[in-house]
């Protein structure tokens, strides 16, 4: 011990007041009082005469079910209200106190086994893991004395035993829970001389970059595999010194929510492959957008750093992804670099794209839309179209008289109608209150992978049961197969089917539809007889609506809001004038040769072959839009990055492309286009708030349609790949190879 | 040329407009005079035509034919001749004279011209960029 660090301890032992009762402040405190907890303890302890006020960590509320319940217990001695049945550690949060711990977490099993989160108790020989300790009435819970934080800092030590000290090559740098917290708790220094011990990394998969000679064993990923994602593929290994996470066999990690694993692990043993080496997190700029892959509409940050997106991580919100998003969200970002429109572009004679100015490219569209008679033109809007930009194409092609506007997915006439016709009435978290589940022709797993999320938490906590119409398929959760095609739903509805007894005793029925079935011609009869079904196990109650319908895409709802419903389901072959925006899913075979086809959007991708003009528009990531997702909630993307090239913002393009054919859109700003939408459905600016349906199905025309036996088709086939920008993406295309089940 | 100009003074000042028309004139001569040589020195055979040159040089003095004041119409004639010493000096590179009197005024820069009038100002903007 140098001269050095003897003047330092001296120092410190002046400075630092024994009983010192500034609870809030966390100081970083070493040896020489823990040396001596028991005389430390021993002081008389002053009572604290009037603390500060305190707020619950990170905005805790608590909900009381049963007031009576109501304990009190006193955290450093202020006295907290918690319901009956929470842990110690639950009750500090409410009182204000963060505990340190790792492998704790709010939304998984309580696993007790890193011991950081040790509290003291009164009347407790022992310090306690808070995480694992019921909160009992008048318990006094101490947070902060000397025992508490000699026992954190023996933690630490032995946790840091083992961990490799490569912070500076580490991805998880700057955002790891373990440097953090060593940083607040641990020592200045450890005693352990020996070698450290090395594990062996395992592929889990081109998602999940693995560095097990970092992991600590919380057993965070292996806890989150087996409950949220549902599959068996990570556990524990060996015991004691030998403990490490595997696969067991060598194994790829195949869930759709496996990216999660890299948030939840609390240091850098799970980090993102894609993402390895790319940046450090403090370069990122945070933008708080929307996912656009699927219906969902999950909560991201967008993380970029200058005009290149780096990473995507989810956003907490409890009434869509709760804390996670699905693989396809987290990692289809690097299809935003690749394969660009950036240019205006016409094609030649000789078949071949020429970049050109706007004003051209304007021009000709303009010229050629003029030519064509008003009922040849179709106007086709993408999946990841949004709102704003539909409407103006809505109101584009309505001023040159043709109402042939459609929204790709929603089939060939689809029900704008009856709002409650094309949403998720029951809403995304609703889900957790039904306890009989009716899936029509939907895979979730595939088509809205965090609404299956949610379906599976609610058949693990209540064992819900599940019945699924639909080809052979791989849900993650019990569920009862009861046929492939409509005529198992006829059976259902008439009540000679097992499953329907089942239905009429549930208390919240909750029948899913799939949007794959927009597509078919019998869509109605079988819309019918699912109504009828609902009508049978009384689905849909003033308190409760079980109706459900699982849209595919982003864009969906909200074109079915504006009311984007093609007047003839033959449009496209009649059409002589196509507009394609983003619509890359159309059939091209059925676009007749002479027509005119003009592709605006961000990727090139199928559409662009067939293209007469290519308008390049932005991408989410660059634009200020409005999605509604599949419950119906309307949210808006923000711009995280700027556009490539000369592209500009949908909507821009059409209002544009009005003038220029001289029937302007009277509207030239974003506020101005939003207080049209309004006029058209006022939900769409209501942003961040779910708007139900007014009226429920019971006021349809009843249909005259015959079902038809064709079995209901897999309305996605490949999960990680439905959309320009992921089909574009090189992870996604590495994950299709490895991980889609064949 | 070279060594007509090389004997260049101030002049005194022009007595009256006559007299600084008349200098004008004798300047446009002179210019139009040290053109072939000015095509040598900066290679601009390939480039423009005498001519062109001519009516480029036309067009700078048009350009102040609004001037009335002899004093003012004297300084203009100073200028152009300081300009017209550096072209034949060689004072200049080939790009300054390219862009000065070949492409001029209306290469490079956008034709702003009529195409865009009674455009509204979004689509002024929307051609510009995405950014408004």
């Amino acid at each position: 011990m140098g001269l050095g660090s003897i003047a330092s301890r001296a120092l410190r032992s002046n400075t630092l007041r024994p009983g010192h009762t500034n609870l809030l402040r966390r100081s970083i405190v070493t040896t020489t009082e823990l040396r001596n907890a028991e005389a430390a303890q021993a002081q008389p302890e002053t009572p604290p005469p009037d603390l500060p006020p305190r707020t619950p960590v990170a905005g805790a509320r608590v909900h009381f079910p049963n007031p009576e319940d109501a304990i009190e217990v006193f955290v450093d001695g202020y006295p907290v209200k918690i319901p009956k049945g929470m842990t110690v550690l639950q009750a500090c949060e409410i009182a204000g106190v963060d505990i340190p711990r790792f492998c704790y977490h709010s939304r998984l099993s309580i696993a007790g086994n890193c011991r950081m989160c040790l509290v003291e108790v009164e009347k407790s020989p022992k310090p306690v893991a808070s995480c694992a300790m019921p909160a009992l009435p008048g318990m006094k819970i101490k947070t902060d004395t000397p025992l508490a934080k000699k026992a954190r800092e023996g933690v630490m030590e032995f946790l840091l035993m083992n961990h490799p000290l490569d912070c500076p090559i580490c991805d998880q740098g700057g955002e790891c829970d373990l440097q953090d917290q060593s940083m607040a708790f641990g020592s200045d220094r450890g005693r352990f001389t020996e070698t450290k011990r090395s594990v062996v990394d395992k592929n889990l998969g081109p998602l999940v970059k693995t560095v097990m000679t970092r992991c600590i064993q919380c057993t965070r990923c292996v806890r989150f595999a087996t409950e949220i994602a549902g599959v068996q593929d990570l556990g524990m290994l060996g015991r004691g010194s030998g403990e490490e996470i595997g696969t067991y066999v060598e194994k790829l990690m195949t869930s759709e929510l496996s990216g999660n694993v890299i948030d939840i692990c609390p240091v850098g043993a799970l980090t993102s492959k894609p993402f390895a080496f790319k940046a450090r997190n403090w370069e990122l700029k945070g933008t708080e957008s929307i996912d656009v892959t699927d219906a969902v509409g999950s909560n991201i940050r967008i993380d970029s750093r200058g005009p290149e997106v780096m990473r995507v991580v989810p956003r907490l919100n409890e009434d869509i992804n709760e804390e996670w998003i699905s693989d396809k969200t987290r990692f289809f970002y690097d299809g935003l670099k690749r394969q660009r429109l950036n240019d205006p572009m016409i094609r030649g004679p000789d078949g071949r794209f020429k970049a050109v100015s706007w004003r051209d490219a304007l021009a000709v569209v303009a010229e050629v839309i003029h030519q064509v008679k008003a009922d040849e033109i179709v106007g086709v809007a993408g999946k990841l179209s949004d709102a704003e930009s539909m409407m103006a194409l809505k109101d584009f092609l309505n001023k040159m008289g043709s109402n042939n506007v459609l929204c790709e997915g929603n089939g060939p006439n689809p029900n704008a109608d009856l709002r409650s016709g094309y949403i998720m009435n029951t809403s995304i978290s609703g889900l957790e209150n039904a306890d009989v589940f009716l899936l029509v022709g939907t895979q979730p797993r595939v088509e809205a992978a965090m609404v299956n999320a949610r379906i599976r938490k609610t058949v693990r906590a209540t064992q819900a049961k599940v019945g699924y119409v639909g080809p052979a398929t791989d849900l993650n959760y019990d569920h009862e197969h009861l046929g492939t095609g409509p005529q198992t739903l006829s059976e259902i509805a008439k009540g000679s089917h097992p499953f329907s007894s089942t239905l009429m005793n549930a208390k919240n029925p909750c029948i899913i539809v799939g949007a794959g079935i927009f597509e078919r011609d019998d869509k109605d009869a079988i819309f019918s007889v699912v109504e009828a079904i609902a009508e049978r196990a009384k689905a849909v109650r003033p308190d409760w609506n079980g109706m459900n319908v699982l849209l595919l895409n982003a864009a969906q709802a909200a074109a079915l809001d504006l009311g984007l419903v093609p007047e003839s389901d033959k449009g496209i072959e009649s059409s002589k004038f196509i507009y394609l925006m983003g619509a890359d899913d159309v059939n091209l075979e059925k676009i007749p040769e002479d027509a005119f086809v003009v592709y605006q959007g961000h990727h090139g991708d199928r559409s662009v072959y067939r293209a007469n003009v290519i308008l390049p528009a932005s991408a989410f990531s660059e634009k200020e839009g409005t999605y509604v997702n599949t419950e119906g909630c309307a949210q808006t993307t923000v711009p995280a990055v700027p556009t490539v090239g000369d592209a500009r913002d949908d909507w821009k393009i059409v209002r544009a492309l009005s003038e220029v054919a001289g029937v302007i859109l009277p509207y030239d700003s974003l506020s101005a286009i939003r207080s049209r939408m309004k006029t058209v459905a006022p939900n769409l600016v209501n942003v961040d708030e779910r708007e139900p349906a007014t009226f429920s199905y019971s006021l349809k025309p009843e249909s005259q349609q015959k079902i038809s036996t064709t079995p209901f088709k897999a309305a996605v086939e490949n999960f990680y790949m439905t959309d320009p920008i992921t089909r574009a993406s090189k992870v996604m295309a590495q994950c299709s190879a490895l991980l889609s089940k064949k | 040329m070279a060594h007509m100009m090389r004997n260049l003074k101030v002049q005194p000042n022009s007595t009256s407009l006559e007299e600084a028309r008349k200098r004008t004139f004798d300047f446009f001569r002179m210019a139009c005079r040290s053109i072939p040589s000015i095509m040598d020195i900066y290679n601009l055979q390939d480039v423009v035509a005498p001519s062109e040159l001519r009516s480029s040089v036309a067009a700078q003095i048009r350009k102040n034919s609004h001037v009335s004041n002899p004093k003012v119409i004297d300084m203009l004639l100073f200028k152009a001749m300081e300009e017209l010493k550096d072209i034949v000096d060689h004072s200049k590179q080939r790009h300054h004279i390219i862009g000065q009197y070949v492409v001029g005024n209306k290469g490079q820069v956008q034709d702003l011209g009529t195409k865009d009038e009674g455009n509204s100002e979004f689509l002024k903007n929307f051609y510009t960029t995405n950014y408004f």
